[in-house]
């Protein structure tokens, strides 16, 4: 014989926490001794620098000089100056164009050539092509620099003019006479594996049948890719906008050891004239100005990214 | 629950351990009594000579009864990677105990503060009797204090190729003034199609485009450019623009390798490459040039070298200039304010500084001595090239400057880019430098 016993609801919650608030109570420490040292390295690595630059772009310190000794708050000084500075306007508009035709158009679109490309049933070599793109994204920045300073060389040895030569061209000083267009095109080089990379697995998800069904209405290979393929990968492609944006706007180390922002300023981008004010002239104040105006452009472009694409970031 | 709970705190004390590994850093001081400090080198000649030393220095010091240990960090860079990086170990308290270092961060570190002052060292220690007055004055700072002992003292001229000029039937005797010298650089030019000049110009050849080139021109036709009453800047006196239109001659006149002199390392090109092959015959270059550059161990050797060149001082620019040699002595030894070995890096600058240890840094670098007790230590005693810079050290101009050098070397390599470059003549360059350096050096640096 079995007995039952009703115990009152009010007695089960005196005696015994229910799951869920119990499993919480339980995990929350263990959960915080894994975030802890994230969130302080975060907090000590991240964020206190930020508000330490924040900090430094309202006084005037330098790093050298009798003025390293005294520095004052000088309120928003700093950001005045630089925008109203031709210098720093321009190099602003040199960011701007190496990231509209290194990064926005040469980038993604050759990137999704070459991803679509891949996708292709009929392509053989894929394996081959693929590794052939991906090769310039391991290669450090430092080494990939000088392996373009090598090509470009203005000497009849430099690889370019050697081909050159070939074909009867005089030797040519590319990184005098088209500095701009000579990173634009180093930056693609490197930039285009992790775009292709991105939009083949974004391809990938792509449902076979409606690009199917496209084609029995009739759509052409263009319409199909306008009307159903893009649309439906719009997300990841501004994903990659926006990820490209913020690495191409920090790009310092190839631009540096390829043309030092030369000759006469012509790619001096904002993160070489940065470098220049905060390290070189020893201006840290201005320099921080420089580097939160230059946040808050990123900042921005990001939301109007993320707002087109519409997606969760 | 408990192995949950095992797993988290193992997790936490590795976290926390690898942090505390990061935290930990090598002492300078041992417990014992000995310690060691750190010297930094960023010269692969100054990286062997001084590795050279320490061993008879901690000899030295051991039967003194002291037990120090130097520990040298070799590091080859430019100066202005060096400067970059020491700025900052400076800024954070991490800099090596000694460093070796130019005049412009001679000037900006000990002026911010970041360089121990030497005259309480340098007044109970004999040597320093030795120094030239020209020197003593060289190194003196704005407060009146020294900062730093020069390993040794260089005089800048114009090296050119003898063998050269004299095949292609070119006078190679001292030109007198620049006109007289660009009628030469021309011949030469229109025998050979070369660029036969350079001179540090532009932003690729950093801080060298003012030490090395245009302070030098500037330094012989115009000692007034700074007011050491007022310690500031004298943006209008008449000689900037000389030079600045000096540069754009030789430019326009296509004297000068534009192209190699806006690549990155633009002494690669010039003086490592074209100079020792002879397609540069002319090339502004201090005494270093005939070890340090071309000599034997050097970066580019010359083979025959005291045959193949030999030096012109510098012609005179404006109307009345006499041809000068220019003198360089105002870097050298300094020790970081925020050693803690003060006592034993200052003993070790001593050693570095005296005798045979300090005749074998000169003959490495070749440097002229800046002091007057040298000219029979061997191995210096058997250098001519050395000795006779050393003797014209004496009549070489050099003008002492202040706060505020290291923009002044921005802005004119910003605007001499913008002559290699095509964008400017002299007059324009010009403008555009008293805008920058008037901006970089801010109100209290620039003479009203």
């Amino acid at each position: 014989m079995t007995t039952l016993v009703d115990v009152p609801a009010s007695a089960q919650t005196a005696t015994r926490p229910s799951a869920p608030r119990r499993r919480r109570g339980q995990t929350w420490p263990f959960v915080l001794i894994l975030l802890g040292p994230s969130a302080v390295l975060i907090l000590v690595f991240i964020v206190l620098p930020a508000v330490y630059g924040l900090w430094l772009s309202l006084t005037n310190t330098q790093l050298t000089g009798f003025a390293a000794r005294d520095p004052k708050f000088v309120g928003l000084d700093n950001y005045t100056y630089l925008l109203t500075s031709a210098d720093f306007l321009n190099s602003l508009g040199q960011t701007g164009t190496f990231l509209l035709f290194s990064a926005i158009i040469g980038q993604t679109v050759l990137g999704m050539v070459a991803a679509i490309l891949l996708s292709r049933p009929w392509i053989h070599g894929k394996g081959f092509f693929g590794a052939a793109v991906l090769m310039p994204m391991v290669v450090p920045e430092v080494v990939a620099s000088l392996t373009w300073a090598s090509v470009l060389a203005t000497s009849p040895e430099g690889t370019l003019n050697r081909l050159l030569n070939i074909f009867g061209g005089e030797p040519t000083a590319w990184l005098q006479t088209a500095p701009m267009m000579a990173i634009i095109l180093v930056n693609i080089w490197r930039g285009l594996a992790f775009a292709m990379i991105m939009f083949q697995a974004a391809l990938e998800d792509v449902p076979a049948e409606l690009i199917e069904a496209a084609r029995v209405d009739g759509a052409k290979a263009v319409q199909v890719f306008r009307h159903v393929t893009l649309p439906l990968i719009r997300g990841p492609v501004f994903l990659y906008l926006l990820l490209t944006t913020i690495s191409t706007v920090g790009v310092f180390g190839l631009v540096y050891f390829l043309t030092r922002g030369g000759p006469g300023g012509q790619t001096r981008i904002a993160a070489i004239y940065i470098y220049e004010r905060a390290l070189q002239f020893s201006q840290i104040g201005i320099g921080s100005a420089a580097s939160i105006i230059l946040l808050v452009i990123v900042l921005v472009l990001g939301a109007v990214y993320v707002r087109l694409a519409k997606v969760e970031v | 629950m408990k192995r949950t709970y095992v797993a988290a705190a193992f997790t936490a004390s590795v976290v926390a351990a690898a942090g505390l590994t990061g935290c930990s850093a090598g002492g300078g001081d041992g417990s014992d009594g000995s310690v060691t400090i750190t010297i930094m080198e960023t010269k692969q000649t100054n990286i062997d000579a001084i590795s050279k030393e320490i061993p008879g220095f901690e000899a030295e010091m051991a039967e003194q009864g002291k037990d120090i240990k130097v520990e040298l960090i070799a590091d080859v860079l430019t100066d202005e990677q060096f400067m970059t990086k020491m700025t900052q170990q400076l800024i954070a308290g991490q800099a090596p105990d000694v460093l070796d270092i130019g005049e412009n961060m001679a000037i900006s570190w000990s002026s911010a503060g970041y360089l121990a002052p030497l005259d309480d060292y340098l007044s109970e220690w004999d040597g320093w009797s030795h120094y030239y007055p020209a020197v003593k004055e060289a190194i003196t700072r704005q407060d009146g204090q020294v900062y730093s002992l020069p390993s040794g003292a260089g005089v800048l001229n114009l090296f050119y190729r003898k063998d050269i000029l004299t095949e292609l039937g070119v006078d190679t005797s001292q030109p007198e003034t620049w006109d007289e010298l660009i009628g030469r650089l021309v011949e030469v030019k229109e025998k050979t199609g070369d660029t036969p000049i350079v001179i540090p110009a532009g932003t690729a050849w950093g801080g060298g485009t003012w030490g090395e080139g245009f302070m030098p021109l500037l330094g012989g036709t115009d000692t007034e450019f700074y007011d050491t009453e007022t310690d500031t800047w004298d943006l209008e006196s008449p000689g900037w623009l000389a030079v600045f239109e000096l540069y754009d001659d030789l430019v326009s006149n296509g004297l000068m390798p534009v192209e190699d002199l806006q690549n990155p390392n633009p002494w690669e090109p010039t003086k490592y490459e074209k100079f020792p092959e002879g397609e540069i015959q002319v090339a502004a270059q201090g005494t270093w040039g005939w070890k340090f550059d071309w000599g034997p161990n050097g970066a580019t050797p010359i083979e025959g070298l005291v045959e193949k060149v030999s030096t012109w001082q510098f012609p005179g620019l404006r109307s009345g200039d006499k041809p000068y040699g220019w003198s360089n002595t105002g870097g050298g030894y300094a020790i970081s304010e925020d050693s803690e070995n003060k006592e034993a890096a200052w003993e070790f600058i001593k050693y570095l500084s005296t005798g045979e240890p300090l005749a074998e840094q000169l003959v490495a670098s070749g440097a002229a001595s800046a002091r007057d007790d040298l000219d029979d230590v061997a191995p210096y005693s058997e250098e001519p090239q050395l000795l006779q810079a050393g003797e014209d050290l004496g009549e070489s101009v050099f003008v002492v400057t202040g706060d505020g050098a290291a923009q002044i070397g921005q802005a004119v390599a910003s605007a001499t880019e913008l002559i290699l470059s095509g964008q400017a003549d002299g007059q324009q360059a010009y403008d555009a430098f008293v805008k920058d350096a008037t901006d970089l050096l801010g109100p209290t640096l620039v003479k009203e």
